[in-house]
């Protein structure tokens, strides 16, 4: 069965495009509101929040993935790289976290902690299915 | 933990991507568990004993 005959990888393909295509959607609607009126109190947090939901959205959609998969070994690989990639994202953001405080490193904005997750992870996913090719 | 599966395979000429199929698993699943990287489930290890016609003791071994 390939990757692409699997139902289950078809619809949290599917997930994952919905939720991106929400967040771009929430992204460009967040900002432009920002800049064109400049909002405040509780229409400026709604609007600051918008964007990080369809993210939350996609940590579901991998879940509901999880749950589908009829396949144990991939479930597993999946498993297993969720692990590293949290792991990695812990271990880079802590080792951050110090230098910042000790020697004035640059600040790491809380908004790059996920695309840096789905990056480490994604690398951890390379390396265990070259280790299971 | 030890299988026949390679010989099994062999003795019906399927190749790993045939079994994937039987077992709808992908193909990468059938490489790991005959190479041993990987163990099966239970319900899987029942699946495979049903398609090649025997029990789970005669194509897995706890043994080494």
């Amino acid at each position: 069965m390939s990757c692409m005959s699997n139902p289950a990888v078809r619809r949290y393909l599917v997930r994952f495009a919905v939720a991106m295509a929400l967040y771009a959607g929430s992204l460009v609607l967040s900002v432009w509101y920002f800049v064109q009126f400049r909002p405040t109190g509780p229409l400026a947090w709604l609007l600051a929040v918008l964007p990080s939901l369809p993210i939350i959205g996609q940590l579901a959609v991998f879940g509901m993935y999880l749950a589908e998969e009829k396949d144990e070994f991939m479930r597993n690989l999946q498993i297993q790289s969720l692990i590293w990639g949290i792991g990695a994202t812990l271990s880079v953001t802590v080792v951050w976290g110090f230098l910042e405080s000790f020697v004035r490193l640059q600040h790491m904005n809380l908004i790059l902690v996920y695309p840096l997750y789905c990056v480490l992870s994604g690398i951890s996913l390379g390396v265990l299915q070259l280790r299971y090719r | 933990m030890k299988n026949r599966l390679r010989v099994l395979r062999a003795e019906r000429e399927w190749s790993q991507a045939d079994l994937a199929e039987r077992l709808q698993v992908s193909r990468q699943s059938v490489n790991a568990i005959e190479t041993g990287k990987f163990d099966s489930s239970l319900p899987l290890a029942f699946k495979l004993a049903r398609l090649f016609g025997t029990n789970i003791e005669a194509i897995f071994s706890d043994e080494g």
